[in-house]
């Protein structure tokens, strides 16, 4: 589903990223993992399109990257669900539309749109805030509106940076438990997360990013 | 793009007009001002443009006659004038008839003409031309085709100074064209600023919408129709301040301005529609400006 040929991204003269060949199978569940600054977000940033590497290749279910016009890599992101740490919510617009706007932005008829976004959010159990403004919700609310947003789509991968990341220990299992959902149901799962406590948890896949570089995995 | 999607665009772009009401109407304010002094040149210059031709629809001829012209050569001329197109003889003017003139607009110093062995003023015939649907006469031609005839000393028409005057309307026209395109930057740059001030408010929710796989259209749209909508309106509220300011001049002040006696009408349907276009267009061409430069996402 996701593969990286030698695959390096430099900001400037400092290397972010340096020679990183990774392959994560279809329906895979796997955690990218490393210290502050090791560059999983730019990792993940790479593999959604919202950044373009310095060299190397990136192959999202066979369609390589860098060989795709911005219009179809915009037609790919409605494929690739992303999960933000600072969830990226439009406080001026509900919860629903929040949601919806992922549909609308595809074009989808209004009735499909009020359909799916309303199990989107049945799926995340936040049906009863719907009409509810994101700066109503508590943090996991947020992140699970985030979360509901991702998978309106019916993604082929759904990617998440620190999605825990502000959360406290509760909300973490919460929205892991989601995540684990998602991923029952098919879907390609890949976190990003500094968090050792999640990790301890877990029998998940863990790629291990060291200043840049691949340096094992788990 | 969708055709489905038109209600989703409008309803954004008319969101959008709303959250930045002031910067609109700032906006708005300063378009109706430009388009307004572009709107009252093109009122004077229509205007002025219909006297000018009002007045060169008709012209007037002074045909002077040689002394001594036999009777039935002067019956002759008389017939030959009546023939041409549009011609009306306004007034015959006899020898004696031309020296009274003189000395009465000479007034007091008329009695220089005492002195006089004989009378020098020749005979003449006034002959006005009106154009019809059919024919417009053409002075020069009718000139040249009287002074041929037996007995015509001189020919003379007005429309000289008609000349000058469309040599004005020329440089008339030319300044129309130079201020209404220096006015149409001044706007392009309004619209342009106006709708790059609704991108940055909005940047954060262009960014999310750009995340979740909308195309560059489809975010680009709304604010088309955003500067499309500055410009209806701008170009509607000129249109309708104009009409205000026509109306009271032509009403009011014309008597004042000594205008009454002109035909003082607004400007025609096609202009019209022409500012609501160009102001349309201008607020089009503005966000597309707007867009273009900032939308590097």
């Amino acid at each position: 589903m996701i593969q990286l040929f030698h695959l390096y991204k430099k900001f400037g003269p400092n290397a972010a990223l340096e020679d990183i060949n990774l392959r994560v199978r279809r329906g895979e569940f796997a955690f990218v993992t490393g210290p502050s600054g090791a560059g999983k977000t730019t990792l993940l940033r790479l593999i959604f399109g919202a950044e373009k590497p310095t060299s190397g290749h990136i192959l999202i279910n066979g369609i390589n990257l860098s060989r795709i016009g911005r219009k179809k890599l915009d037609l790919l992101r409605r494929k690739v669900g992303f999960v933000f740490q600072d969830f990226k919510l439009l406080t001026g617009r509900t919860v629903f539309d929040n949601v919806a706007l992922a549909l609308e932005v595809a074009g989808e008829r209004p009735s499909y749109v009020r359909k799916k976004a309303h199990l989107a959010l049945r799926s995340v159990g936040l049906v009863k805030k719907e009409q509810s403004y994101p700066l109503q919700l508590s943090g996991g609310e947020q992140q699970r509106v985030a979360i509901a947003r991702a998978i309106v789509n019916d993604p082929l991968v759904l990617l998440a940076d620190e999605p825990t990341g502000n959360l406290d220990p509760d909300l973490t299992r919460e929205i892991m438990l989601l995540f684990r959902t998602i991923h029952m149901k098919g879907t390609t799962v890949l976190v990003a997360t500094h968090s050792r406590e999640l990790l301890q948890k877990t029998a998940q896949r863990q790629v291990i990013l060291n200043r840049g570089k691949l340096i094992g995995e788990k | 793009m969708k055709l489905r999607l038109g209600p989703y665009f409008m309803r954004q772009a008319i969101q959008n007009v709303r959250k930045n009401w002031l910067v609109h109407i700032v906006g708005v304010s300063t378009m109706v001002i430009s388009l307004l002094i572009f709107g009252t040149f093109l009122l004077l210059f229509y205007n002025v443009d219909n006297w000018i031709h009002g007045w060169g629809d008709s012209f007037s001829m002074s045909i002077y006659l040689k002394d001594g012209i036999a009777d039935t050569t002067r019956q002759k001329l008389l017939s030959l004038i009546r023939d041409l197109p549009g011609a009306r003889i306004d007034r015959i003017i006899t020898k004696k008839q031309a020296f009274l003139d003189l000395k009465r607009a000479l007034g007091r110093e008329g009695n220089v003409l005492e002195g006089l062995p004989k009378n020098p003023l020749p005979a003449s015939i006034e002959v006005v031309f009106k154009s019809s649907d059919h024919s417009k006469p053409e002075p020069e031609k009718i000139r040249k085709k009287v002074e041929t005839f037996e007995g015509v000393e001189e020919v003379q028409y007005s429309e000289e100074w008609l000349r000058r005057f469309e040599g004005l309307m020329s440089m008339f026209r030319l300044a129309g064209l130079i201020i209404g395109g220096l006015l149409g930057l001044g706007v392009l740059f309004i619209v342009t600023n106006t709708i790059k001030l609704t991108i940055y408010s909005r940047q954060e929710e262009i960014e999310i919408m750009k995340l979740v796989g909308a195309t560059d259209w489809f975010v680009k749209t709304p604010f088309l129709l955003e500067g499309s909508i500055q410009g209806a309106v701008s170009g509607f509220f000129s249109i309708l301040v104009l009409y205000g300011g026509y109306f009271l001049l032509s009403v009011k002040k014309a008597d004042i301005l000594g205008l009454a006696l002109l035909d003082f009408v607004f400007i025609p349907q096609g202009y019209i529609l022409t500012i609501f276009l160009v102001s349309i267009g201008l607020g089009l061409l503005g966000s597309f400006i707007a867009l273009g430069r900032f939308f590097r996402l």
